[in-house]
């Protein structure tokens, strides 16, 4: 039965991480009945394993709810939930598509971040109509008329009727209910029109093929439906659509306005990517809805496994990954120390963890990721300029002219007493100031012009410390600017490893150098013999540690019941030894090829 | 595969308690040692040794000598049945333990080797690790079981203690040469959780240190006349332990008493580690039925420590496959790096080798 399409409501939550978010959709599932008490558990619409240990969200998740409001009338919900990291800014534009409305969650013990302000700019250029929903305010330091005077000025967003919840007990979340029942309009698409669905998600199966998560934006499409893709140009016959409730739930159709699932045994993930247009192959559209900006990736890193043989299982992990991850690309790379393996660009750091994570947890790898680069202009002697995302492909010296490295804008909100120490930070980080902007009488936006390159080297954690954890970060690529680069090769027991070499900004090189090699090795292992760690600059050694042979590791006694206990412990270490890579005949650890990432440039 | 020929009985009574011991133990009272060695005898009965069939038996602790005089001379008379005409005996003793009654009782019973704990010569070093005696008593012992005709002495020595410098373990050694004895093991203090050393904090001697005393020791016995036929032990004019060697062959043995291992036929087990269970007649803790991988990793730990090694054929008639060949690579790396040594189809450790044993088993494991 088509269900009127003035009773749907499609929205999402826009919230900063930790404010809140996640709790309120578990509230709200509770309140609808959706899950019984018995299902119900932390955070259910993060269903990744990852998600609940790290208290975030990473991929959208999209439900539907029934619930029926005060007028007497019923609705259907649609939540589609959003991640909050910077990292993922791409997936939360990919959910709003899907969207009519958004509820902007703030903790009004923390005032609105960074990260915020851009996701519900985002929001408003999507033309969603936004609630403001003030969460929390059952804390004692809950300051809720501050966090209002601030939505309303800086965002510009009426808060007179805002919503005063506590998503932890409760408290005024059925008032929420109501308001998006009321204020978020319908979905106004025309069901008679020929099938337009935006596919905003997608998983792989392997029973149904891929899954494609679709909203419906005109028309309809029901099991037994020849569908085209639009862009790739491919049909299939629809053999499942259904709801997700968040267990799927087959129905016999989707109508317009209407979130669900979709499948149509599509073996090959390859035809579908998230943005793309399902259309009726009778009864076509004209032309596909506006898909998704791409996102480029920011950050790439080499990816290759511990074992060489499983590079092809590596392939298809990461063939499967980027169905619903279309902001993960990659492409194979072959480097001397490391063996075949892939070169991967990711959105942030985050999620390059969160990739590495899943590529071990879900597709059991064992894997080797190499220090994160940014892209890199070379302009070459003879004109030309080309582009390295692996620091080891940089041509011969002689060869290159200038190096651009991206720059991004940087934002950075904070309490005002801060400023000094994140104005050294940036400026440590080679930041170039712009502006402080007062955010309210007690916080200030901070903006630099910063190396991208800087920021993923531990930028992060340190504005975090400098500032007690009360900054909050948002930036985005402006441009690429000539700097003094060079790059800078690590040495093990003389050979130079190709998977550690780093692209560094000249005149702190030696201070890098020095703090890697010190870094590596408390990294590296004693070996049977003496390892000399050299970093080295167009071949002129710069800093050298050495890691002097481990001279005794034999157990002094060993009778009887010690024997059992002795070879346990041997089976074990033996283990222990497979997650290291023999590079050469040095046995090298895999942290230690992030090891730059934690380094300190004044670790001496 | 054959029945064993060598038998280990612990006893695990003592009257102090060291500070670096993790061996069963506990303070002796004649209730105890009587119930004790009543559950003893039984487990021992349930192997149905054959008298006449042991080469070796090797009583150790504890402290055995703990046990009042007629408690110990039962036990011996218990097991002397066991042993064949040709046998080494060895019971260990604290040297302010050995008394002219206990040498006697010892002597009569055919005890024909004593491990004695000396373990250091320092005033120090003994307070420290919490030892009732001093060196001189030891060198009394000695004298004692010398006089009544045990010749066949092992002294224990502890080295890397905390605090030990290497002048301490020249000074040690010297003293250790004057006992005049034909058998050291020195061993480096290794620290077991749930002793009074790690209840205190103490760290092992870093591996370095370690190494440094453990060369300066290889030194001063060679040039003494002594072998290192093992990691850890000394010997001169054939004195090896024949008991231990059977442990460093891989071969079988049983094994009684609280806490003791055994290894009977392709079983290896354990007994239980608390005091009235076994009292109540049930030993066993654990038993483990040996599969093909770790028969070959058992083989190796245990051979390896010898510095004679194997024969590559004696491990093909036992695995039914060649070493050479299923680790060469491995093999030809650690021959590059000077831990092995392949002479005359004998594989074995260099002392380079000895020292990172573990580094070798890791390779061929």
């Amino acid at each position: 039965m088509p269900f009127d399409q003035k009773h749907i409501r499609n929205f999402s939550i826009i919230a900063h991480i930790d404010h809140g978010k996640s709790t309120l959709a578990d509230r709200i599932l509770e309140l609808t009945n959706t899950v019984s008490q018995r299902e119900m558990k932390e955070q259910i619409l993060d269903s990744m394993d990852l998600e609940r240990e790290r208290g975030i969200t990473i991929k959208l998740n999209a439900v539907t709810v029934t619930y029926k409001a005060k007028d007497g009338e019923e609705y259907i919900y649609n939540l589609i939930d959003t991640p909050g990291h910077v990292d993922f800014t791409y997936e939360v534009s990919r959910s709003l598509a899907a969207c009519e409305g958004a509820l902007l969650v703030v903790d009004t013990t923390q005032g609105v971040q960074a990260q915020t302000l851009a996701n519900v700019y985002l929001a408003v250029d999507n033309n969603l109509a936004i609630l403001p929903v003030l969460n929390k305010v059952d804390l004692p330091s809950s300051m809720p008329d501050l966090v209002k005077d601030e939505i309303e000025n800086r965002i510009g967003i009426d808060c007179s009727d805002a919503c005063l919840i506590s998503a932890k007990t409760g408290f005024g979340v059925a008032e929420v209910l109501e308001k998006i029942a009321k204020d978020i309009p319908s979905p106004s698409g025309d069901p008679s029109a020929p099938l337009e669905a935006l596919i905003f998600d997608s998983y792989y199966d392997s029973y149904r093929g891929v899954v494609v998560l679709i909203r419906i934006k005109n028309g309809s499409v029901k099991v037994g439906d020849t569908i085209r893709l639009m862009q790739a140009g491919k049909e299939y016959l629809v053999t499942e659509v259904g709801i997700r409730t968040p267990n799927e739930m087959k129905t016999l159709s989707l109508d317009c306005g209407e979130v669900g699932y979709l499948a149509a045994q599509i073996k090959d993930i390859h035809d579908v990517f998230p943005g793309e247009t399902i259309t009726l192959a009778s009864n076509p559209a004209k032309k596909p809805l506006p898909g998704y900006r791409k996102m480029n990736p920011m950050v790439y890193c080499g990816l290759y496994p511990v074992e060489s043989k499983a590079y092809p299982d590596l392939k298809d992990a990461l063939e499967k990954l980027s169905l619903n991850d279309a902001s993960l690309v990659f492409e194979p790379e072959t480097s001397k120390a490391l063996g075949f393996g892939f070169r991967c660009g990711f959105l942030g750091l985050l999620h390059m963890d969160v990739v590495e994570e899943r590529l071990e947890r879900e597709y059991n790898l064992n894997l080797i990721l190499t220090a994160p680069s940014v892209v890199y202009h070379v302009n070459l002697t003879n004109g030309t300029q080309i582009k390295i995302s692996n620091p080891s492909e940089l041509p011969d010296l002689a060869k290159v002219a200038s190096i651009e490295e991206p720059y991004v804008s940087a934002s950075i909100m904070s309490p005002k007493e801060y400023v000094g120490p994140i104005m050294t930070l940036c400026q440590d980080k080679r930041g170039i100031y712009k502006d402080i902007e007062y955010f309210d009488d007690t916080r200030v936006i901070v903006k630099y012009d910063m190396p991208l390159s800087e920021i993923i080297y531990s930028f992060f954690d340190k504005l975090k410390s400098f500032t007690k954890g009360y900054a909050s970060l948002d930036y985005e690529i402006s441009d690429y600017r000539p700097s003094e680069l060079c790059k800078m090769d690590i040495l093990l027991n003389g050979e130079v490893i190709d998977a550690l070499s780093s692209i560094v900004y000249k005149p702190s090189a030696y201070n890098r150098g020095l703090a890697i090699v010190c870094k590596l090795k408390t990294l590296i292992p004693r070996q049977q013999f003496e390892v000399p760690i050299q970093a080295a600059i167009g071949g002129k050694v710069i800093a050298r540690a050495d890691i002097k042979s481990m001279r005794k590791d034999v157990l002094a006694k060993c009778y009887g019941g010690d024997i059992s206990r002795k070879k346990k412990l041997l089976e074990k270490q033996k283990e222990g030894k497979k997650r290291m890579k023999a590079i050469g005949s040095v046995e090298v650890p895999q942290e230690a090829f992030m090891s730059v990432l934690s380094i300190d440039d004044d670790m001496k | 595969m054959a029945l064993p020929t060598s038998l280990y009985i612990h006893i695990p009574f003592c009257r102090h308690i060291c500070a670096y011991c993790d061996f069963p133990k506990l303070f002796y009272k004649e209730e105890w040692g009587k119930a004790y060695i009543s559950a003893l005898f039984d487990e021992l009965d349930s192997y149905n040794i054959e008298k006449g069939s042991l080469k070796t038996i090797y009583i150790g602790g504890g402290t055995p000598t703990a046990l009042d005089d007629e408690l110990l001379s039962s036990l011996l008379k218990k097991v002397r049945p066991y042993l064949s005409s040709s046998y080494e005996f060895t019971v260990e003793a604290n040297p302010e333990t050995i008394t002219q009654e206990k040498a006697k009782i010892l002597y009569t019973a055919g005890v024909n080797r004593v491990s004695v704990g000396v373990e250091s010569s320092s005033p120090r070093l003994l307070k420290l690790m919490g030892r009732a005696h001093s060196f001189s008593d030891a060198v009394t012992s000695i004298a004692i079981l010398k006089k009544i005709g045990i010749s066949n002495i092992n002294a224990d020595m502890i080295y890397a203690l905390p605090t030990e410098t290497y002048e301490d373990v020249k000074k040690d050694i010297d003293a250790f040469l004057s006992l005049d004895i034909d058998h050291l093991s020195c061993y480096s203090l290794i620290l077991e959780g749930g002793t009074i050393f790690s209840a205190k904090g103490i760290k092992e001697a870093p591996s370095d240190t370690q190494a440094d005393q453990y060369e300066l020791i290889l030194r001063c016995l060679r040039k003494a006349g002594f072998t290192r036929y093992e990691v850890s032990n000394f010997a001169r004019n054939g004195k090896e332990s024949e008991h231990n060697k059977v442990y460093w062959r891989d071969e079988p043995y049983y094994g009684a008493g609280l806490g003791a291992a055994g290894y009977i036929g392709n079983k290896r087990y354990k007994n239980t580690l608390n005091f009235n269970t076994y009292c109540k007649g049930k030993h066993l803790d654990y038993e483990e039925e040996v599969g093909a991988d770790d028969d070959v990793h058992y083989f190796l730990l245990t051979n390896l420590r010898l510095a004679q090694g194997f024969h590559l054929a004696t491990f093909k008639s036992r695995f039914g496959f060649s070493l050479e060949q299923e680790k060469s690579k491995e093999l030809a790396s650690l021959k590059k790096n000077g831990l092995i040594s392949i002479e005359e189809g004998r594989l074995y450790c260099t002392d380079k080798g000895l020292l990172l044993l573990d580094s070798v088993l890791l390779e061929l494991f």
